[in-house]
């Protein structure tokens, strides 16, 4: 089987720290694969290096077929990759339709021109994005919100949205930096639901960073645990959990 | 889907009724000019509010949709009004019909502008943060003094320019056009109330359904979020640089107008300098940051009112200040905030608000 997302000795520093130092890992097509590790371990630097948003000073980033090693953001996305944030970043004065059609930018195109002059090619792929946009909303039960402005939501819709945004994009691999932090247990196990509902339903590939071991445990398929930058362990979900490293650094008793 | 075709109607409906009550004001305006009902002062006033209008709805797609700071429209208008005015100079001899001419003076203006705005755009707008208020203020300084030390002038041979004074421009005969800080002197009197009009509503259309297009939403996403729309896959530099490009062709439009309203043109601190760049902004802060027809509206009331109120216009300044602060508070402060929320609650406004600009 060939891997998604295959990642070799990737690494940044900023300035004379090693933030990120030798990541490796390989994730399965439709695999659900968790990134875990105390505060300030680097994972969302990995995320932000997937992304684009910093380059990498040593390693390579393979998608698919794709080595996006060093591409920008706006690039990487085209490639497939999607995110949501730690600390959520919604187009706040948007409304819930306009956060998902601002996804779906790059699937459905027309020109500044046609959108002026309102042409049928406006009209049609207006149509074609609404649909499609309520369609997602729907799969989490914000199509009864699209008119709301996304700051108006409360926080767990919110969480929701952005990863319904992400899906938008129609990405290989969805990356959801810490999607329960904020959420009371009955919460948790709603999103615990939707993810795998996303897996499923949008075949999706998915790497999530979560300190919620519930969450961890009751979802993922195979772990890595980053401590200082560097990976202390990978493997199955329960193997890893269980590790007596991984216990001392960073689950504590 | 209902509900978003129901949206989507709210926002046409708000948008005809931008245009309706433009369409509305101009035809009240007419009936009273030809009853006889206008004192030549108000006559003065009709195309400087189609251009302070325009100005307002240019300096509102960069500050209220893409959000980025400018404080050099007048700058802009400025590029327009000497770009257009010297082309109807060197064409006034010729037997292009004035028509005509005056549209390319239209498209001339525009196109300049645009590439001035381009050009600052270039560097600055990839740049994260507020460099643009900084560049665009010692922009619009620039071109103004520029332009009061800039000579020009035609003759057999070409095209000819100075900085220096009219002796430098070593002409042969033909005519001088700019004159430094005299400007130039008999461009033809093309701008009406009602071409006026007819531009503002031009531009209306243009920038109501650029908003409320993929590309308009692409740009109020950059502004919401620039890092959340990268991950989108969004060029934010690329999407900022087009607004700020489309803004500066208006302005220039605005400043095509007003070239072409008075038979002198110069370079004044009054007319394209900083305090011009200010005024602009305060009616678009007045008017409801992104909310265009309510730039429409303030660059219309606050151009009327100075006049109607003449014995205070030497406090002119000091009011807007005052009630500049006073928005800012009203728009930003939380306890002012929720008072007005309490009041619109108790007028029985829908808690629903509609996140698009819809104006
Ligand atoms: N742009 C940056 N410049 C300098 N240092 C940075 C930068 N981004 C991250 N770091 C540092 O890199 C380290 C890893 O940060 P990161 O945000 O990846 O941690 P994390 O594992 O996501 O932690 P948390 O669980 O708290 O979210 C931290 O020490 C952080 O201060
Ligand atoms: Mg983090």
């Amino acid at each position: 089987m060939a891997a998604m997302l295959k990642v070799d000795s990737l690494g940044i520093s900023f300035g004379g720290l090693k933030a990120v130092d030798n990541f490796n890992v390989e994730i399965e097509k439709n695999e659900l694969y968790g990134l875990i590790g105390p505060n300030g371990a680097g994972k969302t630097t990995v995320f932000n290096l997937l992304t684009g948003v910093y380059q990498p000073t040593s390693g390579q980033i393979v998608l698919g077929d794709d080595n996006i090693t060093g591409l920008d953001c706006e690039a990487i996305s085209k490639k497939g990759i999607a995110r949501t944030f730690q600390n959520i970043r919604l187009f706040s004065q948007l409304s819930v339709l306009d956060n998902v059609k601002v996804g779906l930018h790059n699937r459905h195109e027309y020109s500044t021109l046609d959108g002026i002059f309102r042409t049928p090619k406006f009209r049609k792929i207006e149509r074609e994005m609404d649909e499609k946009a309520l369609s997602l909303l729907k799969v989490f039960d914000l199509d009864g919100f699209c008119n709301y402005k996304a700051s108006n939501l409360p926080y767990g819709q919110q969480r929701k949205l952005e990863i319904a945004r992400a899906l938008a994009t129609d990405p290989k691999l969805l990356l959801l930096d810490e999607p329960a932090a904020g959420m009371n247990p009955n919460e948790t196990e709603e999103l615990m639901n939707t993810i795998r509902l996303v897996r499923d339903k949008f075949d999706m590939t998915i790497l999530l960073i979560e300190h919620d071991m519930k969450l961890v445990s009751g979802i993922c398929d195979r772990l890595t645990v980053l401590n200082f930058g560097q990976v202390l362990k990978q493997g199955q979900t329960q193997d890893v959990l269980h590790d007596p490293e991984v216990v001392k650094a960073y689950l504590g008793d | 889907m209902d509900k978003v075709i129901a949206e989507k109607k709210k926002i046409t409906r708000s948008n005809l009724i931008t245009f309706a009550m433009v369409i509305i004001a101009y035809v009240i305006v007419e009936i009273m000019i030809n009853t006889g009902n206008v004192s030549s002062l108000f006559k003065g006033l009709l195309v400087p509010l189609c251009i302070y209008s325009i100005l307002a709805v240019s300096l509102n797609l960069v500050v209220g949709i893409s959000g980025e700071l400018s404080l050099g429209h007048a700058g802009f208008m400025c590029i327009g009004a000497f770009a257009s005015s010297t082309w109807s100079m060197i064409m006034k001899s010729t037997s292009m019909p004035e028509g005509l001419r005056f549209f390319i003076a239209i498209v001339i203006g525009a196109v300049t502008a645009a590439f001035f705005g381009f050009l600052i755009g270039i560097p600055v707008l990839r740049l994260k943060g507020d460099y643009l208020a900084i560049v665009t203020l010692a922009f619009g300084e620039i071109i103004k003094n520029l332009v009061n030390a800039l000579y020009f002038g035609i003759d057999a041979n070409g095209l000819h320019f100075s900085l220096e004074d009219s002796m430098h421009l070593n002409m042969d005969g033909g005519t001088i056009i700019i004159k430094g800080a005299q400007g130039i002197t008999g461009t033809p009197k093309n701008s009406n109330f009602t071409i006026g009009v007819i531009l503002l509503l031009i531009v209306l259309f243009i920038v109501l359904n650029l908003i409320n297009s993929r590309t308009g939403r692409a740009v109020m996403a950059i502004r919401d979020n620039r890092i959340a729309a990268e991950s989108v896959g969004l060029n934010a530099t690329k999407f900022k640089l087009l607004a700020f490009t489309i803004s500066a062709a208006i302005a220039g439009v605005g400043g095509v107008l007003y070239a072409h309203n008075l038979s002198s043109l110069q370079a004044l601190p009054k007319n394209f300098g900083y305090n011009q760049s200010i005024m602009i902004l305060v009616f678009v802060v007045m008017g409801g940051i992104g909310n265009i027809r309510g730039s429409v509206v303030a660059a219309v009331v606050l151009t009327v009112l100075p006049e109607l109120l003449r014995g205070l216009s030497d406090y002119r300044m000091l009011i807007y200040a005052v009630v500049l602060i006073l928005m800012m508070l009203c728009t930003s402060a939380p306890s002012w905030i929720q008072y007005r929320e309490r009041i619109m609650m108790s007028f029985g406004k829908n808690k629903k608000v509609n996140g698009k600009e819809s104006n």
